[in-house]
């Protein structure tokens, strides 16, 4: 039974990562395997939140959370009334009367309080109106097509960031002092030093043209995303390695720590097991700001890449005036931020030890 | 173990298909080109952007089309198979027989008639209504003041022939009937699948070469040969449209060798990649122009205008652009029926600084602030530096560029022009009206403020003379009117487009009204 | 204070960096002085040339020195950045005051509004704010109305962990006065913000505002990017690099030299920022 226990806590990191690896070969994962890795995640978290008596907390963030929400979607749809040029300027001019039967379409000309109603009873029933651009498409519609790829290059360049973040800054913490600590400290820093639609030309010139391993733009397979994985990823990576190191540093020191050591444990396993655990904390508050992070970056990804994601909607659709899918997209990824922020701030309070019902 | 196996299988099995790249099409039957962003429709009725267009010129077509292989660029039957007039002004086409929508509903006349009444209607929106202004009760009934439609100059006669009676003779008529938004529309299939959203696949019926297979919105859209077309049938089978919006990433795309064709390459990327032996750059009937707002001093004096105009070196401006571009002095571009070589003010400092002095701006310190208003845009900046330079040098005046997004420019067209605007004008037709119709006076299209009846009259005249050589004086005296005398506007150059055309094409389309239409080009 | 300098001075990779940051400012003030040629003026017979004796950096697009393109660009790169962090540092360090001292339900208020400022990403706001400015005509210089505009927008993304500092220390020196009793004393409050909040503020706030400086010159190079950068004749280091990158294979020096100097930057102040905060703030290793 004890096996079978342990099994069933680790299923959604099995998940996540079977989830991971299959889309990375290239395979179109079945919507149905994901709501099911969505729903042992969610499992997990409420069994630990009942163990540690967190519930009222999570509740508690999730409703603040969503006040979060609902206040930027307000203060979004308030700064566009302020922007002018409608949608619908065009270089051969549009005559009056066909512009007013478009704007009365649309009802641009309802009391400002009725669209502010009409636009919050929209988001809550799931629908975002039509943009004003792309005739007849719903701006949901535009959402849930460009959103997987966009998550799928945001997951992956994060996984990577912490995949190469950690093991860099726990080396360099373990030989601290030594031109390996230097070196590999120039490099993070070095990492957060460039400005990515940089470097991006740079490793195209190289890794597609030069040494012709990977394509230089589409998000069709392996070939494709390991490029745009890796440039997203450095700044993150770079953030996570200088982080981890310092804060395995601090943990080192602590008395924790030295009253281990007198114990007399060997010193790797001192290292691995205790010093990772703590050190781990700060690092994973790091996740917020880098999921942040992640998504400024992935707009000049996105860009250079040609990935049919949903950060050039964004940028599009302010010089379109296309105000449905600008509140829309600015909804989206205020969304992702808070979620990713909530995810955080849980994922904190199950880890760390001291976190009790704040 | 077992049960590790057995669970680690269905977990595979149950979590994914293999992802089919390029939708199963075979390469070798397939031409790859960039569209460059995602249409916003495909209704030919509405649609006034590049990408819509060029993936439309190739399911779609109307009575008539253009003979690229003549220098004249006249008008060739497409599902008209002739059409004859005695003065211009009352037409009769003959419509093909036996021609099918992709659905394999019959074509008929009626449903030209119908593609007339949608865009005629003011409820449609389209920005094209004005094409059909010049038919009898066009505008009228665009206005409301006609309510019923078959008050409108267009019928049926009883041999099945369309009836088109204009207000005025009109000698470039067929090309109107060239333009997507005149073609024939199935008014049964907007009714069933609504307004916004019959243009798609699955739902749209088109009669072209190409049908429209998939449309993978914001990713790509395949057109597949129609085989029911009613004349050859496509040399390729399939059009793989991607929408890539950087221009490096679509060149870097064509390097890779995973698309065919690359258009409009900015000036800096075109001169980069002069040797590369995909390039071509040709010049297209285009005008790149300064306008002048004439409601606002200093511009409301044509002297000043004038010096401006001898100011400025336009073969200054396309050396720096090394874009293939042609200095332009005159109105009409090179190609075009109506091109005059000499027409037009050509660089002269001296002249241009004793003009100014003549304007009564001799202390050049007592000159307004003029601004070069443009949308943000690579090219245009750098024009605007290199005229802002030029008239430094050679006029002694400073000029102020301003640049602004796209749609905020607009609207300031619209409402109260910079001294200084640019615009562009790719021509909707191969006729001069086309052009001259920009600066007529009632024009929603000149941003200028000039308004004069004489050149109104002129090019009312040219349009609707039949005698060529008659046509061309008048032309002529219009072109001088505008380019020397008046100068509402200021010529630039000629746009010229660069593109990638990929070795492995054959046959490609090469015209100067940039209409990509591939169905007589092969993969070797 | 003289024990945080013995510290920096031993930080071998801050003190390298401050120089550089010496130089770098110095080169910006003397920028007329040190430049070849004026920073407008168009070679039009030496368009797009490769480096050579003549324009050791090579021209540009409309045939300009990139050299002397560059020498200005760091001015405008550092005004930019500098103003930007002062401009954050106004706005946060009082936000953050007021919110702290009035405490209660205001301060209660304040803190959300911050939440959820910080829930926007910041491309997102930069991109509105910069947008909704431009479109008011309240400047008619077009290049004064992007650079207000970009000054604007990249303060606005850049006060909230100054004003959270801030705001920390003001609760806890409000903390202190009210166990002294010194409020009793009655005008003295402003005192007690002299005396006690800058200098214990001193520290975070300065290794903020360095950590600061390279994140303006980012982000104001990814503003270039979207093509909401600052307009003629304002080149900082961010145009330049987003006027050379995309035709890295044919003119590679168009993007080479602006993409050397942001990298030098922002290397320099980045390490000099750790520096600071190893030698001001210990404490805060463990946060950033």
């Amino acid at each position: 039974m004890n096996g079978l226990l342990k099994v069933l806590r680790l299923a959604p990191w099995i998940l996540f990562g079977a989830c991971v690896l299959i889309s990375f070969c290239g395979f179109n994962l079945n919507p149905i395997f994901i709501w099911l890795t969505l729903l042992s995640f969610v499992v997990e978290l409420g069994l630990v939140a009942v163990k540690k008596g967190l519930v009222f907390y999570m509740l508690r963030r999730l409703g603040e959370a969503l006040v979060t929400l609902w206040l930027i979607a307000s203060l979004t749809f308030l700064l566009l009334r302020i922007l002018p040029g409608g949608p619908f300027d065009e270089e051969k001019a549009l005559p009056p009367d066909v512009k007013a039967s478009i704007e009365a379409k649309y009802k641009l000309h309802d009391p400002l309080l009725k669209q502010y109603a009409d636009y919050l009873k929209g988001i809550v029933t799931g629908d975002l109106g039509e943009s004003y651009k792309y005739t007849g498409r719903n701006v949901a519609d535009i959402i849930t097509e460009s959103v997987p790829d966009s998550v799928q290059l945001g997951i992956y360049s994060i996984l990577v960031a912490y995949l190469i973040g950690i093991p860099f800054g726990v080396w360099a913490a373990a030989r601290q002092g030594t031109w390996i600590d230097a070196l590999l400290m120039t490099l993070a820093i070095s990492g957060v030093a460039m400005p990515s639609f940089l470097i991006a030309p740079i490793f195209i010139l190289i890794f597609c043209f030069g040494l012709g391993w990977f394509e230089p733009a589409l998000w069709l397979g392996p070939a494709y995303y390991v490029l745009p994985t890796i440039v997203l990823g450095i700044r993150p990576a770079a953030s996570i390695a200088r982080l981890t190191r310092a804060s395995v540093l601090e943990v080192i020191r602590s008395d924790f720590i030295r009253t281990a050591k007198a114990k007399g444990l060997e010193e790797s396993k001192v290292l691995f097991k205790h010093v990772l655990r703590n050190s781990m904390i700060p690092v994973l508050s790091l996740t917020g700001p880098l999921v942040a992070s992640v998504l400024t970056g992935s707009f000049v990804i996105e860009q250079i890449f040609a990935i049919p994601g949903s950060a050039k909607h964004l940028i599009q659709s302010v010089s379109n005036r296309d105000y449905p899918l600008i509140l829309g997209m600015t909804l989206l990824f205020s969304a992702l931020l808070v979620i990713a922020n909530l995810i955080t701030d849980l994922l904190i309070s199950v880890i760390d030890p001291r976190v009790k019902m704040s | 173990m077992q049960k590790w196996f057995t669970l680690t299988l269905a977990l595979t099995l149950l979590a994914c298909t293999k992802k089919s790249l390029e939708y199963g099409l075979d390469i070798k039957d397939t031409i790859r080109i960039n569209c460059q962003t995602e249409p916003p429709t495909m209704d030919w009725t509405k649609m006034h952007d590049t990408a819509s267009h060029m993936v439309s010129i190739n399911m779609m077509e109307g009575l008539t089309g253009i003979d690229y292989d003549n220098a004249e660029l006249p008008a060739t039957p497409k599902l008209a198979t002739e059409w004859t007039t005695k003065d211009a002004r009352v037409w009769t086409f003959t419509l093909r027989k036996g021609v099918k929508w992709s659905d394999g509903v019959e074509f008929t006349a009626q449903h030209v008639l119908d593609g007339f009444e949608r865009l005629l209607n003011p409820k449609t929106g389209s920005t094209y209504s004005y094409l059909l202004f010049p038919i009898k009760n066009g505008e009228a009934y665009f206005k409301g003041e006609v309510k019923d439609f078959s008050q409108v100059g267009v019928k049926i006669n009883d041999k099945g022939q369309i009836v088109i009676e204009l207000v005025k003779p009109m000698s470039y008529f067929p090309y109107i009937m060239g333009h997507q938004a005149t073609f024939p529309i199935r008014k049964d299939i907007i009714a069933k699948y609504g307004e916004d959203k019959w243009a798609d696949a699955g739902r749209i019926a088109t009669i072209g070469a190409y049908n429209l297979k998939i449309w993978d919105h914001d990713k790509n859209i395949v057109l597949e040969r129609n085989d029911n077309y009613y004349g050859d049938k496509a040399k390729t089978k399939n059009i793989l449209v991607y929408m890539i919006n950087d221009y490096s990433t679509a060149v870097n795309l064509y390097h890779s060798g995973k698309l065919d064709f690359q258009e409009q390459l900015p000036s800096n990327e075109a001169r980069g990649l002069k040797t590369d032996p995909g390039f071509k750059q040709r010049p297209m009937l285009g005008l790149y122009y300064y306008g002048f707002n004439v409601k606002k001093p200093p511009f409301d004096n044509a002297k000043v205008r004038q010096a401006f105009a001898y100011a400025i070196d336009r073969k200054q401006i396309t050396d720096l652009l090394a874009g293939g571009q042609v200095p332009l002095n005159g109105f009409i571009p090179p190609g075009m029926f109506g091109h005059e070589a000499d027409v037009g003010i050509h660089a002269d400092p001296a002249k241009a600084a004793k003009l100014l002095d003549e304007a009564g701006f001799k202390d050049r310190s007592h000159f307004p602030r003029v601004t070069i208003g443009f949308n943000t845009d690579e090219t245009h900046q750098r024009i605007a530096e290199n005229v802002q330079a030029q008239l430094k040098k050679n006029l002694g005046v400073q000029v102020e560029l301003a640049n602004e997004e796209w749609k905020v420019y607009l609207n300031h067209l619209i409402t109260d022009a910079p001294n200084i605007y640019r615009l562009g004008w790719i021509a909707d037709y191969p006729d001069p009206d086309t052009f001259y119709s920009i600066f007529l006076s009632n024009s929603e299209n000149n941003h200028s403020g000039w308004t004069n009846k004489t050149y109104d009259n002129l090019v009312a005249q040219g349009a609707s003379e039949l005698n060529k050589e008659k046509r061309r004086q008048i032309y002529l005296k219009a072109q001088k009117l505008l380019t020397e005398e008046e100068l509402p506007m200021l010529p630039i150059y000629v746009q010229t487009y660069s593109s990638l055309i990929s070795p492995r094409l054959k046959n490609f389309p090469n015209n100067p009204l940039e209409r990509i239409e591939l169905k007589g080009t092969t993969i070797q | 204070m003289s024990e945080a300098w013995a510290r920096l001075k031993k930080h071998r990779a801050a003190v390298i960096s401050a120089w550089v940051i010496i130089i770098l400012t110095l080169i910006a003030i003397l920028a007329p002085v040190i430049a070849p040629h004026p920073y407008d003026e168009q070679f039009l017979d030496q368009v797009l040339a490769s480096p050579n004796a003549r324009f050791w950096l090579g021209t540009d697009s409309l045939g300009r020195d990139m050299l002397s393109r560059l020498i200005y660009g760091a001015r405008v790169s550092m005004a930019v950045a500098f103003f930007t962090a002062i401009l954050s540092l106004l706005i946060g360090t009082v936000y953050g005051a007021a919110s702290g001292w009035f405490g209660g339900w205001i301060d209660g208020a304040m803190m959300r509004f911050v939440d959820i400022l910080d829930s926007i990403p910041s491309l997102v706001l930069l991109i509105l704010v910069k947008v909704v400015f431009d479109s008011f005509s309240l400047i008619s210089e077009p290049e004064w109305k992007s650079m207000t505009s970009m000054l604007l927008a990249l303060s606005l993304v850049s006060w909230v962990t100054l004003a959270r500092t801030v705001r920390g220390q003001v609760l806890q020196v409000k903390q202190m006065a009210f166990v002294e009793g010194a409020r009793a004393a009655g005008s003295s409050s402003l005192r007690m913000v002299g005396i006690h909040i800058l200098p214990n503020i001193m520290g975070p706030v300065i290794v903020l505002l360095t950590f600061q400086i390279p994140a303006n010159i980012l982000a104001e190079s990814f503003m270039s990017f979207l093509g909401l950068g600052l307009q003629p004749p304002f080149a900082s280091w961010g145009v330049l690099a987003n006027d050379g990158w995309r035709t890295l294979r044919s003119f590679p020096h168009l993007m080479i030299s602006p993409g050397v100097a942001i990298f030098t930057a922002m290397l320099a102040f980045n390490l000099l920022g750790d520096g600071l905060r190893d030698a001001l703030d210990p404490q805060m290793r463990g946060r950033m």
